[in-house]
């Protein structure tokens, strides 16, 4: 081999593990809550949907779990986003990809942090 | 005299064949969950806000058919996800019993759909109680 | 009533007088039982002896014959005509590699690959040794489905990631290193981590899995790759937080 380049990949490779497995773990149901049972299948009574809601996200364990899932997912989604896109010719991008791929779920991370403390 | 010909790799080699295709089905499975999960922050926001006014445009908003439509793709490209995930944890962290290799679908559901199951279940169960 | 017959398109380029490659059509005779490389030595014996082309034992084991059969790569003496009879069927050498003379492609690079992961027993003390090595047949079994590549190269063709970055170690040079590595008596795992852990070792792959679907020997380059991705991981991370400790 004529040349190695060192990366550090190992380290942006092990957050899309984890949010892979979160993702596939807990997203299909989220999507399933928000999407389906939270609009049609929670009664009419709007007050009481807003209280059971609020209740259960706010719960210390809850909302350390949407950190958790929304953290390692947005890594996920992350880094196989960028990979995508170094198949589709963006390979000459390098840093400046990673930035944009792993700022942009550093700054979604950042976000659910901040609005789930605030809950 | 050696002039190795070197030929151009097609372009479009994700569409080219039903593997590839399913590769990258699965790939951009990340570009629906990325959608989704910056619309539950917006969700989580609009919640946060505790007044019934924001609560009710978030349900109307919940209620639309486009948010219906979209959750049902989001849905299926998680799902997809989930599937295609467990049924590679197998080839990943192989296992074995002494010199018996462990079924890979014995793994697939042992780490992905059983507790697949008992989360989704137990998250359900938690928002209806 | 005549014979029943076969048309191959075969991939033709000879450095020596073409600028560029073409295809050329041969009527091969159609027998249910040969396989493609029964036609191209058929074609080779009767018609074109020009026809350039790699094979030996016939029997799947030299790994020497393999080319993209209507696009797909294929060990062509394990290829049947009768699978593709009577539609026309369309041969050219593995794709990803260069075109040495019609159907032969040039594995300097592959050569230089598979050495570098350093394929072979390493021991600390290399002092002549007074007792054999045991094995158990459970750590034979830990490894032994990575040792059984043949060198074909079927899972470079198939791999979409060498196009994008030509300098990735590949499949087959993955497993070997891997299969290395998982072996009781092997030492050399710290010798092969810098080349896996590099951008160009298993970093390289995006788990697509055609190489495993292709691989005629069962070998499962892409779970080998996959493997090797959470040792180096694991490695990383043992650097990373334990600065002072033994890697």
């Amino acid at each position: 081999m004529s040349h190695l380049t060192k990366t550090n990949e190992a380290f942006w490779w092990s957050l899309f593990s984890a949010g892979g497995v979160m993702a596939a773990l807990f997203l299909p149901v989220m999507i399933f809550v928000t999407g389906f049972v939270l609009p049609f299948m929670m009664g009419e009574d709007v007050e009481s949907q807003q209280d059971r809601m609020v209740s259960l996200v706010t719960f210390w364990p809850v909302r350390l779990a949407l950190f958790g899932i929304i953290f390692l997912s947005s890594f996920h989604c992350a880094h196989r986003i960028r990979h995508v896109l170094m198949d589709f010719g963006l390979r000459w991008a390098g840093v400046a990809l990673m930035i944009c791929c792993y700022g942009a779920a550093a700054g979604g991370a950042v976000a659910a942090g901040l609005i789930l403390v605030r809950l | 005299m050696r002039r190795p010909l070197v030929r151009p790799y097609p372009k479009d080699w994700f569409l080219r064949t039903g593997a590839y295709r399913l590769f990258m089905l699965r790939e951009l499975t990340s570009v629906c969950i990325a959608g989704y999960l910056v619309f539950m922050l917006w969700w989580l926001y609009q919640l946060g806000k505790g007044d019934t006014e924001s609560f009710r445009s978030l349900l109307s908003i919940a209620k639309h058919p486009v948010s219906i439509g979209l959750h049902t793709i989001a849905l299926i490209a998680a799902a997809w996800h989930s599937i295609t995930w467990f049924n590679l944890t197998p080839l990943v962290m192989p296992m074995r019993i002494g010199e018996d290799r462990v079924p890979n679908v014995v793994i697939a559901i042992a780490m992905g759909y059983g507790p697949w199951l008992v989360v989704s279940g137990f998250v359900l169960w938690a928002t209806l109680h | 009533m005549p014979e029943p017959t076969i048309t191959l398109d075969v991939f033709r380029y000879r450095p020596d007088e073409d600028e560029r490659s073409t295809f050329q059509s041969y009527d091969v005779p159609y027998h249910e039982h040969w396989v493609i490389l029964d036609a191209l030595n058929w074609i080779k014996d009767h018609v074109d002896g020009t026809l350039s082309y790699r094979w030996s034992c016939r029997m799947g084991v030299c790994g020497s014959c393999g080319m993209m059969i209507n696009g797909d790569p294929k060990l062509t003496c394990a290829a049947f005509l009768k699978d593709y009879f009577p539609a026309t069927i369309r041969i050219e050498p593995l794709a990803n590699f260069p075109v040495e003379r019609d159907l032969v492609i040039v594995m300097d690079d592959f050569m230089s690959k598979l050495t570098s992961v350093k394929p072979w027993m390493i021991r600390d003390d290399t002092s002549p040794m007074e007792e054999e090595l045991l094995q158990s047949p459970s750590q034979l079994a830990a490894y032994k489905q990575f040792s059984m590549c043949i060198n074909c190269l079927l899972c470079y063709a198939a791999c979409p990631e060498l196009d994008s970055d030509p300098d990735f170690l590949g499949p087959a040079a993955i497993a070997l290193a891997h299969r290395y590595n998982l072996d009781s008596r092997d030492q050399g795992t710290a010798e092969r981590q810098d080349i896996l852990g590099a951008e160009e070792g298993v970093w390289g792959c995006a788990f697509i899995g055609e190489c495993t679907e292709v691989c005629p020997k069962n070998v499962d380059p892409a779970g080998a790759i996959q493997q090797a991705k959470v040792a180096v991981t694991k490695d990383w991370y043992k650097r990373m937080l334990l600065p002072w400790g033994k890697r």
